[in-house]
């Protein structure tokens, strides 16, 4: 019986992208299916967006990766909170 | 009234060089003190704390941080406060500072905080040495906060973490990894120390407000949480036009 081990590679590659120096990213999930790992967060800048992209590759070449990491914009400060 | 500016988890380095300090150009305007919850750099590095220093340093009001587990992660966190401190921003740990600001006296005691999690579901000081250890530097860390927070001669107390001090801002998070982003010790500090403002990061997915079980308001000031350059809290009464 074969049995779905997916969640295992998706734990490897959460922990390549945690420990790696290019990324030291935590917040990315990565799910793994059919032979593609997609990835969804949110990050800083574009740059390190892609470096997310490449550090997977890396740590699992046999899979397509489907990049869904976005970058924000930062809103304007808004308004102050009165708390007495 | 004293209005406190604050974020955390920038995770700056020179990717991201320039990208605050335009947005942090008028301050004043907005705040009287900004607060740094930590995860300043992106792994410890002291470059990426140049960085932190340029963004950070040298702006029209106070500010005063504390280190994050990012800001560990090179080993070098001697070396980043240092930097942080020569560009004239105070950098806590189990230690406070009071400001004489326009709205009166601030105190703010700090501390980089750890896990352990929360009430009924947080590890304990029992078992194989990594386990005590683990548990042991949360303990440690909150005590330091409170000792500080109760050293505080001033009108207005703030605690000022990385990791949370309640479960109500990590609303988000998956609950698995809950004693991996806080300790209730942290509350039980800032409560005994009769702290006005709980102000903590770490949490990424979580969410703003919450408060500890004795009414401490506890914010979480992530930057992905607050989607801004820095949320701004008012402590006090006064001068109503000053913080609307």
């Amino acid at each position: 019986m074969t049995r779905d081990t997916s969640d295992y590679v998706a734990g490897r590659i959460e922990r390549a992208l945690a420990s790696d120096p290019r990324t030291h990213e935590l917040g990315i999930r990565a799910d793994v299916r059919d032979g593609v790992v997609i990835l969804r967060g949110e990050v800083a800048c574009e740059q390190r967006r892609l470096l997310i992209a490449e550090v997977v590759r890396d740590a699992a070449p046999e899979l397509d990766v489907r990049n869904e990491v976005s970058v924000p914009e930062l809103q304007p400060p808004g308004e102050e909170e009165k708390l007495t | 009234m004293i209005r406190v500016a604050a974020v955390g988890d920038v995770h700056l380095d020179e990717d991201l060089r320039g990208s605050l300090r335009p947005k942090l150009a008028d301050i004043a305007t907005h705040a009287d003190v900004l607060l740094l919850a930590g995860d300043l750099t992106r792994h410890g590095d002291p470059a990426e704390a140049q960085v932190v220093a340029a963004e950070f340093g040298g702006l029209a009001v106070p500010v005063v941080a504390v280190l994050g587990n990012h800001d560990y992660q090179c080993d070098r966190s001697d070396e980043v406060t240092k930097m942080l401190e020569d560009a004239g921003i105070s950098v806590l740990e189990g230690s406070g500072v009071v400001l004489s600001l326009p709205g009166g006296r601030m105190g703010i005691a700090g501390t980089k905080g750890f896990g352990g999690g929360f009430p009924g579901k947080c590890g304990s000081e029992f078992g194989e040495p990594e386990m005590k250890a683990f548990v042991r530097h949360s303990r440690q860390l909150a005590e330091g906060l409170g000792h500080a927070l109760k050293e505080l001669d001033a009108g207005f107390r703030v605690a000022l973490t990385h990791y949370s001090p309640v479960e109500d801002t990590l609303a988000g998070e998956p609950p698995e990894i809950y004693p991996f982003l806080g300790s209730y010790f942290l509350a039980e500090a800032a409560d005994s120390g009769l702290a006005d403002l709980a102000v903590h990061g770490h949490a990424h997915a979580g969410t703003e407000k919450g408060h500890t079980l004795g009414g401490v308001p506890v914010r979480n000031v992530a930057m992905p949480v607050l989607r801004r350059p820095y949320a701004v809290y008012c402590l006090g009464t006064g001068d109503e036009s000053a913080c609307r």
